[in-house]
């Protein structure tokens, strides 16, 4: 059984936020709620002063905080790692959210469209979630599935993210994360994220 | 140039979801719990039932902050990993025996029986005390609640609020009269213990993640700092220590109703501070 993981090479990424919107429109996310997103930050002083980018998800933790803490069961890991919420299951109770150090977990509070008549049909057919309940990255598990990428992989235009099969030492992801000395987030956590970063 | 993995340093960010209903439910809760078991001990069966009607009270707060409140029987599904999922069935079970505690004194029961519902009950009751610091203290994301201090100081915190509250509530309680010296001398070293055990956490987290180390420098110089100086540790704990302390080993005390208000006041008032401050001065790791 594979290992789904991903790899970002942050030396690669331009912040386009191609990834960002790629996102949205693949889950039709309501407004505010991003799976996945750029950080950006201003460094150094002019005239050398830059803005750098961190793009960030849901890590799909091989011992996810999130799992342990939820009192329903809602979040549960697939045997393929990928880490899932039962939006059915969910109450709401936020504990995922506390336990998670990433912070890609976000609540839908209440119903929320981007226009004053409501949803567009195409949120109509997508949104499959109800309100009062948390939502997060689910690496496009229905993609993956047909054995497709997620789709911030196959939309981002300097090809910075890469996901494959972490268990197979031949695959590219595997490859880069060994090659480039990729590092999870936050590794002393214990959660053993699934999400590698290339940086210098 | 290539960025650095230490440019990434995203800031320390505070915790948003859990806010006041949480926070009002970690109080109520705690101090129903905490009532019912020095009632119990003390064998005031109308304490008993407040305690219980106060847990429940606080068990409201935590489901309107449910996002799905319907659904809250699911929280009895994953007793085997999830604190929450346990503290339900900790709140059931002191619900039900202590009920039936109040109960068995209208029904004819055998005496080990009672025996076994009694200390089953408290068993309840101290477990209703302590989940909620371990509902916080295995946070990996939060390392100002990443402490083994937290259950301890919870139960102290109960234990001290359901004595406030049945001071209070003493007038109105049928049934023998409440011994409150006696009661004044055990919340003494309620607050010493407590006072104890929030300064040794605080010094622990001194020397722990970014995140604890601006939770604490929120909590002392911080936005909140004159609440927590002033209201937890000043009027909550130091100032009933100094009020209390003189008077309540001098030779033929008696404790005067109105002083023991005052003080179970002013600790209440610093009870549920304590716990506004420690859950909105949760902060996450920054994430490289």
């Amino acid at each position: 059984m594979a290992r789904y993981g991903m790899v970002i090479d942050l030396n690669i990424c331009i912040g386009c936020n191609a990834c960002t919107m790629a996102c949205k429109a693949e889950h039709a996310t309501p407004p505010g709620i991003f799976f996945s997103k750029v950080l950006e930050k201003e460094v150094g002083k002019y005239p050398a002063a830059r803005r750098i980018f961190l793009p960030v998800l849901c890590n799909h933790c091989s011992n996810p905080a999130c799992m342990e803490v939820c009192p329903t069961g809602a979040t549960s890991k697939r045997d393929d790692g990928i880490v899932l919420v039962d939006y059915d299951l969910c109450i709401g109770c936020r504990s995922c959210m506390e336990a998670c150090p990433y912070g890609p977990r976000s609540f839908y509070k209440e119903q929320d469209t981007y226009y004053a008549e409501g949803k567009t049909p195409f949120e109509e057919s997508k949104q499959d979630y109800p309100e009062g309940v948390v939502m997060k990255c689910n690496f496009c598990v229905d993609r993956v599935d047909q054995g497709l990428d997620p789709a911030c992989v196959v939309t981002c235009p300097t090809e910075c993210r890469i996901f494959g099969d972490l268990d197979d030492p031949h695959s590219k992801v595997s490859q880069i994360i060994a090659e480039k000395k990729a590092r999870p987030l936050l590794p002393e956590k214990g959660l053993e994220p699934s999400v590698f970063y290339v940086g210098s | 140039m290539q960025p650095h993995f230490d440019e990434f340093l995203i800031d320390v960010k505070p915790q948003r979801e859990w806010g006041w209903a949480v926070i009002t439910y970690l109080f109520l809760g705690g101090a129903g719990a905490g009532l019912f078991l020095v009632s119990l001990y003390i064998q005031n069966r109308w304490g008993e039932g407040l305690g219980l009607l106060v847990l429940v009270l606080g068990t409201l707060f935590l489901l309107i902050d449910l996002g799905r409140p319907e659904r809250f029987w699911r929280a009895f599904l994953r007793p085997r990993t999830s604190w929450i999922s346990r503290g339900c069935f900790f709140i059931s079970a002191l619900v039900l025996l202590g009920g039936l505690e109040i109960l068995s004194a209208q029904i004819p029961l055998e005496n080990a029986w009672q025996v076994l519902i009694r200390g089953a009950a408290a068993v309840a009751a101290v477990a209703v005390m302590v989940y909620t610091g371990f509902v916080l203290s295995p946070s990996p994301a939060i390392p100002f609640w990443n402490s083994a201090f937290f259950p301890v100081i919870f139960f102290a915190y109960s234990l001290l609020a359901g004595i406030d509250f049945l001071i209070l509530a003493s007038p109105l309680l049928p049934g023998p009269e409440i011994n409150l010296a006696l009661l004044e001398k055990v919340q003494f070293g309620l607050v010493l213990l407590c006072l104890l055990m929030v300064l040794s956490h605080l010094s622990v987290m001194s020397g722990s993640a970014i995140a604890a180390r601006k939770s604490i420098q929120l909590l002392t110089k911080g936005k909140w700092g004159t609440l927590f100086i002033g209201g937890v540790i000043g009027l909550g704990l130091v100032i009933p220590l100094l009020l209390a302390g003189p008077i309540l080993w001098s030779s033929g005390f008696q404790a005067m109703f109105a002083v023991t208000v005052v003080l179970a006041l002013l600790r209440l008032f610093g009870d549920y501070l304590f716990r506004f401050l420690v859950i909105r001065a949760g902060n996450y790791d920054p994430l490289l």
